[in-house]
């Protein structure tokens, strides 16, 4: 508690924080690792976030491999476009993707990783990531700089988020530095690991603008269309849109919804339009592929979402890319993500939602909002993955300037930082992880382990040459091998 | 750019004259089929191959010109490229074989602009000009970007052999083309007419390629083919009358039906009569996997009518029947015997459990009385016994596998105790279970809706909680005792349906095994190819490189797997940890629907 | 903006993502947690009202008692089936006087269950416990007396654990059939079919009717509610003082721990209470929107 008040209060260090001593264009090239539980195949926000940064980044010339588990059969190393490595390493997966957690058995195999590599950044994602937490703890065993970038909220009331704040101040009390996705995500994690604000950066997330174009034309003028994108669950307030369906539908009889997504609340919203029969009005499209959220997205006059807790929401920079006016709880990180006119922000209750949205169809109807293509062009170039690259480089870059602490001082910070109980035993826990790692050296020393081959970075052989001898190199083998 | 020119082995040592082959559409590649030698008039060797292009289905063409020069027979080079003026093709291959020597040069003229082709003889002189003395080379290296290999193949191999997909590739029926070896292997094999052309025939045109050694052998098989005929029609009539007694109303009556479909000798039949019918269909087989079939179905049948013969021989000799049916009373005794003094032992404080008493004597009293049911039906059967067998070891010389599926039937029909004891322990447990599993539900406050498919809460009334709970209690403590009945007999019910489980195996494995095609790929491995594998013949600096191509044969396992007659252990069956999960929860388990509990 | 001479960019921050701010990533400003919020809509309790309503719990542990201390005597047979029956009649007579009484003062309206329903529900009881006496005494006869002593304690506890102290009128369901599971238990080990059936209806009596009596009791009046509880608990512990003395000890210990230290402990922790809330938040749904659907 002590620890969390003095945090509350941050010294007043406005101009401090401003001190910009950042090499401003450092050429220094990293290797950095990625890791983290999610992963392409499994799709979402950190996801996408992982996969655009890494290219962005590769562009930019460093080397990038990206380490997450195993999924079914996909396991092994993988290569994606330009030569980003991937490595599904044979973790047990516990629950939710998420992989279940000793603290040491992931040890050998990450170890292995970093060392090939030549790792200098461990970069992990998601608090919800077991797999990210092993290997920041490693990380720092191996005295590797770190990064963590936290994409959700929590709460502090319950219990299970009481447990998870603890492991979270564990985790990132000597970690070098951390990102967050929104300046409210930043208080909350500051709050939960109570830490120094100072070594928090706020650095938002993207979309791609070029994937996300109005279309006008696809809209059906005689009617007033309602887009709701996102996963069927509590969390995104789907209770809320099946409150907010009855009461717009029966006021307005040219409204229509369009829903995409999946989850265990699509029962809600489908008893909804069972009840107040409007098969013909509401229409649920099940989940939707990437690719496919545009084609949707165009076809409708507004944006609507519903959620309750939202670190930094995509769905409605999305949205507006596409030219439509957005309604949205005002919750979390959502009041900084758009500018007030773009956006019509209300209470997470249905009366306001429906007064909002009300007010939207109105402006509408009378032709008052401003034009699809007018909405794109400013926001096309809020968010872009260019930007979030060059912001995260400089992250690294101050990152590599850091020391990372000796075994005596870890132990000292984890002791002063965690409390005396939790401190201790993660202390203790952390010198059983460097004798481990003492016993993995002395079995398999460092030099001994092969270099492997850079795809990316200053030093890649990824080259579009590579790339035509190598398919007819294999065209061959194949042709010799069978048929 | 690399050429591929696939290139016969016994045309190694032909003599001059003209390639005849096929470009392969979309790869860089040419099979080369045949030579045609010296002279010949270019008017009748265009007919020839319009002719053989009609008659095969490939796209034949003259590839280019093919030379060996003998002792004294030089200065072909100008006549050989004017050749290719008669000939018009977008590509023209001169190769060429120096007595001593045992690489090929190969030059390639491309027809498409006459400017591009002027060009390159002009570079190619200008080689000649720097490295005057090595004449052969400079046509390798005329052109750095049309590198040959040749690929030397057995033709006689390729054409008889069928070349099977890979295992695991899905990718193959959707690609559009097949692939480029699959390509050459059709070619060869489609263009069987070409071959037919003899040495020693007197046409205007002389040829070398693969020649067969000789058609007497064929003339037996044309022999046998003519007679075939009645015999098969033959075999259709008898069939048709079977059929038809088959299709008779009465036999589609319900305890006919579900009878003939549960009894193995029954299914049996069905499945010979339908591969009779396979066999002496008069159309000839269409396609590989066709002929296959067929093929194996007839082997199998042979050799299951063979043993069969061997089995009736023993059996009628020396009065073995008689030996059986006389120790087959005094075993069913002992069974009954053994099976009571289980049910004793049930009956007491069996391995110290703890049962219900009442309960207990109850069912072990059901028990007793249904084996004393039973013995006396075996006693009532006794003299009959020898006579079912005499007459069941007749159905032997149908086949050794008529004569098992008849074992196993009378099995299932001596074990029906077994079975009927199997059948009350499990209804009575998969009862307790259904009826523990929605009280605990009651015991907890919920219950299972059904239209959701998922447990619901529900608050229930008071009245409703006492009797479930009442229920649930006298449900839980009678469960060990039922518990263990069930095991007992289960275990019981397992011995007999792994012995006709091995029975039903067997059977199953003469039926369905591809005798045939595993001894082709014993006797004739390259007839069933898996892939081909290349050997460096010569690689020397100067000329083009050789590969030779063998052919590899398919897997052994691999042919079971794909030639195996589909019988019905083919379709998929229960895993074990669904067995081990019904036997739990008190399902019925069968030999005839769950080959699970076979041994395979 | 005008022409400021401090040093440091002249604009003010923004808590905003979408602008281009002349700050690092790191800024850190001085409205940094100003949205911070503690303890929102924290209860105050009071010492008195707190042990008022920890004396059910309190009721309840002593039912338990009771249950156990009539069981004691008709092991021993210091009780006869028959007496216990008459009691128990007498008593659910009453019982069922008082709840018709206090029923119909307050509620006229929603649905009263009928005096049909109510003896079809007591004919239902009496006939399946009086059927099902004979076989639920030999249930237990193999199952050794130590196995069913430790199986009906954890249902008791199990019983005790998962009653739904704030709303007991409909029973739990767990609650109400951990506690019959265990008094079937208990009753298989008494030595006659009819000591069996007494037992039981007592069960029923203790378990399932007398908490519904209890809850109108609270609602409607308040006072002899406490009353009653206070009656109760003095009762558990005198009726298994007369068996055990240790036991009365440990239940007086556990009562008083209950309905007088737990509450003192309850608000004096209150004070520590540091509860933080902000923009992070999950938002709470706090409309009915079951309406919607139902």
């Amino acid at each position: 508690m002590g620890q969390r008040r003095r945090v509350a209060n941050p010294p007043s260090q406005g101009v401090a924080g401003a001190r910009t001593d950042c090499v401003r264009v450092s050429d220094r090239k990293h290797n950095i690792c990625m890791v983290s539980d999610f992963f392409y195949p499994n799709m979402g926000g950190v996801e996408s976030h992982i996969y655009q940064l890494s290219q962005c980044l590769i562009q930019k010339g460093h080397k990038v491999v990206i380490a997450t588990h195993a999924y079914d059969r996909r396991k092994g190393v993988r290569y994606l476009t330009n030569g980003l490595k991937v490595y599904y390493l044979p973790l047990q997966v516990m629950y939710n993707q998420s992989t279940a957690t000793t603290c040491f058995h992931s040890l050998p195999l990450l170890r292995c990783v970093f060392v090939r590599e030549r790792i200098t950044v461990v970069h992990a994602h998601s608090s919800f990531s077991a797999m990210a937490h092993d290997a920041l703890f490693h990380a720092k065993t191996m005295g590797l700089n770190t990064v963590f970038t936290d994409h959700s909220l929590f709460g502090f009331a319950d219990v299970s988020s009481v447990l998870t704040n603890k492991l979270l101040t564990v985790s990132l009390c000597d970690t070098n530095h951390i990102v967050c996705v929104s300046y409210t995500s930043k208080e909350n994690t500051v709050l939960r690991a109570t830490l120094n604000p100072e070594i928090v950066s706020v650095i938002p997330n993207a979309v791609d603008p070029t994937d996300f174009t109005p279309d006008p034309s696809q809209r059906q003028e005689d009617r007033i269309t309602i887009v709701v994108i996102s996963r069927l669950v509590y969390r995104k307030g789907i209770d809320l849109l099946g409150g907010i369906i009855p009461e717009l539908c029966l006021k307005h009889p040219d409204l229509h919804f369009l829903i995409g997504g999946e989850g265990p609340k699509r029962i809600v919203l489908e008893e909804v339009r069972e009840k107040y029969q409007l098969h013909d009005r509401v229409q649920l499209l099940g989940a939707l592929e990437h690719k496919d959220v545009r084609g949707v997205l165009v076809q409708g006059h507004i944006f609507l979402n519903t959620s309750l807790t939202e670190a930094f929401c995509m769905a409605i920079v999305e949205g507006a890319s596409c030219g439509l006016q957005v309604v949205s709880t005002r919750v979390g990180g959502i009041p900084e993500v758009l500018p007030e006119d773009l956006i019509t922000l209300c209470e997470p209750t249905v009366r306001s939602l429906c007064a909002g949205l009300e007010t939207v169809i109105a402006q509408q109807r009378s032709g008052s909002l401003p034009s699809p293509a007018s909405i794109h062009a400013r926001v096309k170039n809020l968010y872009t993955w260019k930007n979030v690259a060059e912001r995260t480089e400089k992250v690294y870059d101050r990152v590599a300037g850091e020391e990372v602490l000796p075994l005596d001082r870890r132990l000292w910070r984890l002791r002063a930082h965690c409390g005396p109980v939790s401190g201790s035993i993660f202390a203790f826990v952390a010198v059983l992880d460097f004798l481990f790692l003492l016993l993995l050296q002395w079995l398999v020393p460092d030099r001994l382990m092969d270099d492997a081959v850079d795809a990316t970075g200053p030093h890649r052989l990824w080259r579009q040459e590579t790339i035509v001898k190598q398919t007819k190199s294999r065209s061959h083998s194949k042709g010799a091998t069978s048929s | 750019m690399v050429l591929k020119i696939f290139f016969p082995q016994c045309c190694n040592r032909a003599d001059s004259g003209l390639l005849v082959g096929r470009w392969i559409s979309g790869h860089e590649s040419a099979v080369v089929l045949a030579v045609i030698h010296y002279p010949f008039i270019p008017g009748q060797v265009k007919q020839y191959v319009q002719q053989m292009q009609t008659r095969s289905g490939v796209e034949l063409s003259v590839l280019g010109s093919w030379s060996l020069p003998k002792e004294g027979q030089e200065g072909m080079e100008s006549f050989l490229r004017d050749l290719s003026t008669i000939f018009p093709q977008k590509r023209w291959l001169q190769i060429s074989r120096q007595m001593g020597k045992t690489g090929f040069i190969c030059n390639v003229l491309n027809r498409d602009h006459d400017g591009e082709s002027a060009q390159k003889v002009k570079r190619k002189k200008k080689h000649e000009d720097v490295k005057g003395d090595e004449g052969e080379e400079d046509k390798e290296e005329e052109e750095e970007e049309e590198k040959v290999i040749f690929i030397h193949y057995e033709q006689r191999k390729v054409m008889m052999s069928q070349l099977h997909p890979i295992e695991n590739g899905l990718q193959d029926p959707k690609t559009d083309s097949p692939s480029e070896l699959r390509q050459m292997f059709q070619t060869v094999a489609q263009s069987q007419p070409l071959f037919f052309m003899d040495k020693y025939d007197d046409g205007p045109l002389k040829s070398t390629h693969w020649q067969s050694e000789g058609r007497e052998a064929s003339i037996i098989v044309e022999l046998l083919k003519q007679a075939s005929v009645p015999l098969c029609l033959l075999v259709t009539w008898l069939l048709s009358l079977w059929t038809w007694i088959c299709n008779i109303r009465i036999f589609s009556l319900y305890p006919f039906c579900f009878l003939s479909s549960k009894l193995s000798t029954c299914v049996q039949l069905s499945y010979r009569t339908e591969h009779m019918r396979t066999l002496s269909s008069p159309r000839p087989a269409a396609g590989h996997t066709q002929f296959m079939r067929k093929a194996n179905i007839f082997v199998s049948f042979l050799v299951d009518v063979a043993l069969g013969m061997l089995l009736i021989s023993w059996l009628y000799r020396d009065n073995h029947i008689s030996m059986l049916a006389n120790t087959l009373v005094p075993a069913a005794d002992h069974v009954a015997k053994q099976l009571e003094e289980l049910l004793q032992w049930l009956m007491g404080a069996p391995a110290g459990l703890k049962m219900n008493r009442a309960l207990d004597q109850v069912l072990g009293r059901f028990f007793l009385y249904h084996i004393h049911l039973w013995i006396s039906y075996i006693h009532l059967m006794s003299p009959f016994i020898e006579g079912i067998f005499w007459y069941g070891g007749l159905s032997a010389c149908l086949g050794l596998t008529f004569a098992l599926s008849l074992l196993s039937d009378m099995v299932a029909l001596l074990t029906f105790h077994i079975y009927c004891f199997y059948v009350y322990g499990a209804r009575l447990y998969c009862l307790k279970i259904y009826g523990l599993s929605s009280l605990w539900r009651l015991f907890r406050g919920k219950k299972w809706n059904v239209l959701r498919q998922r447990v619901d809460s529900c608050s229930y009334d008071l009245d409703q909680l006492f009797i479930g709970t009442l229920l649930f209690t006298i449900l839980l403590f009678l469960l060990p005792t039922t518990a263990l009945y069930y095991l007992v007999f289960t275990l019981l019910r397992l011995v007999v349906v792994l012995f006709q489980g091995v029975l039903h195996l067997s059977v199953d494995f003469i039926n369905s095994f591809p005798l045939f095609a595993v001894g082709l790929r014993v006797c004739r491995f390259y007839r069933l190819a898996e892939g081909v594998k290349f050997r460096v013949l010569c690689d020397e600096p100067g000329t083009a490189l050789h590969l030779l191509m063998e052919i590899n044969p398919l897997k052994v396992s691999t042919v079971v797997q794909t030639y195996r007659t589909p019988t019905y252990s083919c379709y998929p069956k229960d895993s074990w940890a669904a067995l081990v999960k019904k036997l739990f929860v008190g399902e019925l388990i069968y030999p005839w629907r769950h080959k699970t509990t076979k041994t395979d | 903006m005008g022409p400021d001479s401090a040093p440091g960019p002249a604009v003010p921050w923004q808590k905003v993502l979408w602008e281009r701010q002349p700050f690092p990533d790191n800024y850190v400003d001085q409205r940094f947690l100003e949205e911070l919020r503690r303890n929102e809509g924290v209860r105050q309790y009071r010492y008195w009202s707190v042990v008022k309503e920890a004396g059910f719990v309190g009721q309840q542990l002593s039912c338990v008692a009771l249950f156990i201390t009539l069981w004691l005597y008709m092991e021993q047979g210091l009780l006869s089936p028959e007496m216990l029956l008459l009691t128990s009649l007498v008593c659910a007579l009453l019982g069922y006087g008082l709840h018709q009484v206090l029923t119909s003062q307050i509620e006229p309206g929603c649905e009263p269950r009928t005096r049909l329903a109510d003896l079809q529900s007591a004919a239902i009881f009496l006939s399946f416990t009086f059927g099902f006496s004979p076989v639920l005494k030999t249930l237990t006869e193999s199952v050794s007396t130590d196995t069913v002593y430790a199986m009906s304690a954890v249902m008791l506890l199990a019983h005790l654990v998962s009653f739904p102290y704030a709303q007991p009128s409909p029973p739990g369901s767990l609650s109400l059939n951990a506690a019959l599971f265990a008094s079937v238990c208990l009753a298989s080990r008494l030595p006659g079919a009819l000591h069996t059936f007494a037992m039981l209806s007592c069960a029923l009596l203790v378990f399932a009717l007398w908490p519904c009596l209890l809850q109108r009791l609270r609602e409607n009046a308040p006072n002899q509610f406490t009353g009653v509880c206070v009656g109760m608990c003095i009762g558990g512990v005198g009726g298994l003082g007369t068996q055990s003395l240790g036991g009365a000890m440990l239940l007086a210990i556990a009562l008083g721990s209950v309905t007088l230290l737990c509450p003192l402990l309850l608000v004096r922790l209150q004070r520590h209470k540091d509860n933080i809330h902000g923009p992070w938040d999950e938002a709470e749904i706090h409309e009915d929107l079951s309406r919607f659907l139902h």
